[in-house]
């Protein structure tokens, strides 16, 4: 097993870990990447993935509108809001 | 003992105790152990008016199905108007706008919410210590040292403690590797995981979408059944939600079974397993068998290779779940001068260590070079492992596991994250297949603390495993 990339993944899952932590996951990611490193015993070259585990067809439903979400209780839980809006620092200069 | 649902029917029929009354007894224990199994009781006033609604049902001699029931509510449940947190900083201050399928038809069923029970954080635990609230206490202590707190197990950690010790009649947990099974066992009383797709995800706080199923812990194999009358119905809401046919799965519970029974004993289970742990799976044998059960040896030949599938599946599904908490539209927003940086900041500082590594495990075993090694072979070993589940059902009905390989431990005891995860070996390999699990009180362990056993069925074979846990609850007479 390569080493792990703590700085990459962390980025990836939009995490910014203090260096003093980075040691400490960095560790710990390993630990378990290695221990579950055992699946790799296993030939699976004519097993196919199994995503959704009774493999029933995905029930599939009409397309419409239901009005069960007011706008403002929606933006009742926003940290900032201006009118129907959630608010964001600026991104486009 | 305990009164079970239909107990407290017939008294609140029979007009022995009024709803309100129920209410307060239960929601008075409740109060008292804020901050400990609850996040959040809610006011009486809040619950004034579906009380009153209740007792005029009673008085009208019509009333629903759980009619004036005090429930626990594990705080994963978006319950409407009512503080919903995951046991998460993150999502500390959120009110969601709408009710959890679970919990809707929980209320249509008459029962009353005491409160939102404290879980791991996220679920994301197998002893309710993530929880950012603060771990929750066993009310059970050991013979040899009661002056130790011990964990109630986890994720559904204080929705457990608040059934053992009576802060609620039942609770609504949420299982994903064994979050219901495990803490009902170290807390000594009943804890069912259904079918994957049997009860809507829909309004429950996302881990891992493949294997996240609600279900009942309750004091009795009844009460868990009266709970899952409730709450196993079909929804449009949730993609995964099975068409199959509901049944009742209360009304012939204590009925005899048809048929010969025969459970397998996985032996490659009972290695290396204490003799504690031995004796209630000899002791279930020994009381079943007088009912004309057969028992027979059975062996997986994937059980070595279950929790590595898990802990690979699991983080994969929750690090993409969890890309939602960005301090943006809900939750807790920590600034930045950037749009980048309030994702950053608020997402680094809301999520706690364990959260933290699964989201990075999952993004790693999900990233550019990794796939195919690891999440597309965990996906493949898994259905090895469904296939290793449906050739035991081949050859038996039922299967008999224990819940867990140890008693409850002391709180902090466990540091090191591979041997918590270790405590899910027996429960992780059914969630994986989706498969219906029940665990049941079966004993006490040298130390003086509940143990418990699984009892597996094939899927949706929900009626027939409630008629057996009840058999073997019955006679166990752990409750006793």
């Amino acid at each position: 097993m390569s080493d792990i990339d703590i700085k990459r993944i962390s980025y990836l899952a939009k995490l910014k870990l203090p260096s003093e932590k980075e040691t400490f996951y960095a560790n710990s990611l390993k630990d378990i990447i290695k221990w579950v490193d055992n699946l790799k015993e296993i030939d699976t070259s004519d097993v196919k993935p199994l995503h959704n585990v009774t493999e029933s067809t995905e029930s599939i439903r009409k397309d419409e509108i239901k009005k069960d979400n007011s706008v403002d209780d929606v933006l009742n839980n926003a940290p900032e809001r201006a009118n129907n809006f959630f608010k964001v620092p600026k991104v486009v200069e | 003992m305990k009164q079970s649902i239909s107990q407290i029917k017939k008294s609140l029929t029979d007009k022995k105790i009024g709803v309100a009354e129920l209410y307060s007894e239960y929601a008075n224990k409740a109060k008292a152990n804020l901050n400990n199994s609850y996040n959040y009781v809610i006011d009486d006033d809040e619950n004034k008016l579906f009380i009153e609604q209740s007792q005029q049902r009673y008085t009208s001699g019509d009333n629903l199905p759980l009619d004036g029931i005090p429930l626990g509510i594990k705080d994963l449940f978006c319950t409407k108007g009512i503080k919903t947190s995951a046991s998460s900083k993150i999502l500390s201050n959120f009110i969601p706008q709408y009710e959890s399928f679970v919990t809707k038809e929980l209320l249509n069923s008459g029962s009353i919410f005491i409160g939102k029970n404290n879980c791991d954080e996220f679920a994301m635990g197998s002893s309710n210590e993530t929880s950012h609230f603060g771990p929750v206490i066993n009310p059970w202590r050991s013979k040899t040292s009661p002056d130790d707190d011990l964990v109630p197990g986890g994720s559904s950690g204080g929705s457990a403690a608040a059934v053992a010790e009576g802060s609620c009649v039942a609770s609504m947990g949420t299982d994903t590797g064994g979050s219901i099974r495990q803490p009902a066992s170290l807390c000594g009383i009943v804890g069912l995981k259904p079918t994957f797709g049997s009860c809507s995800r829909w309004g429950i706080v996302a881990f891992a979408s493949s294997l996240d199923q609600a279900g009942p812990l309750a004091n009795c194999v009844e009460d868990a059944g009266h709970i899952l009358n409730a709450i196993n119905k079909h929804d449009f809401n949730d993609t995964t939600s099975s068409n199959h046919k509901r049944e009742d799965y209360v009304s012939e519970i204590h009925e005899k079974m048809e048929g010969k029974i025969k459970i397998g004993i996985p032996s490659d289970y009972l290695i290396d397993v204490n003799q504690d742990i031995l004796n209630q799976i000899e002791n279930t044998k020994k009381v079943l068998s007088k009912h004309e059960i057969e028992f027979v040896d059975v062996k997986f030949t994937t059980t070595d290779f279950a929790l590595s599938t898990y802990y690979i599946i699991a983080p994969a599904e929750a690090s993409s779940n969890l890309a939602r908490y960005d301090g943006i539209r809900f939750g807790v927003r920590e600034d930045g001068e950037s749009l980048d940086d309030i994702y950053l900041n608020s997402r680094t500082q809301g999520f706690g260590d364990e959260v933290t590594r699964r989201i990075l495990i999952g993004t790693y075993v999900l990233s550019a070079g990794y796939y195919d090694a690891y999440y597309r072979q965990a996906q493949k070993v898994r259905r090895l492992i469904k296939d290793d589940f449906q050739r035991v059902f081949n050859e038996v009905d039922f299967i008999l596991t224990p819940t867990t390989p140890n008693e409850a431990f002391k709180i902090g005891d466990k540091l090191d994250p591979i041997s918590m995860y270790k405590n899910d070996i027996y429960t992780v390999p059914t969630s994986l297949a989706g498969l219906p699990g029940i665990s049941i009180p079966s004993g006490l362990s040298s130390n003086g603390l509940p143990l418990g056993i699984q009892l597996i069925g094939n899927y949706f074979k929900e009626k027939q495993l409630l008629q057996l846990a009840a058999l073997a609850e019955k006679e166990l007479a752990f409750n006793e």
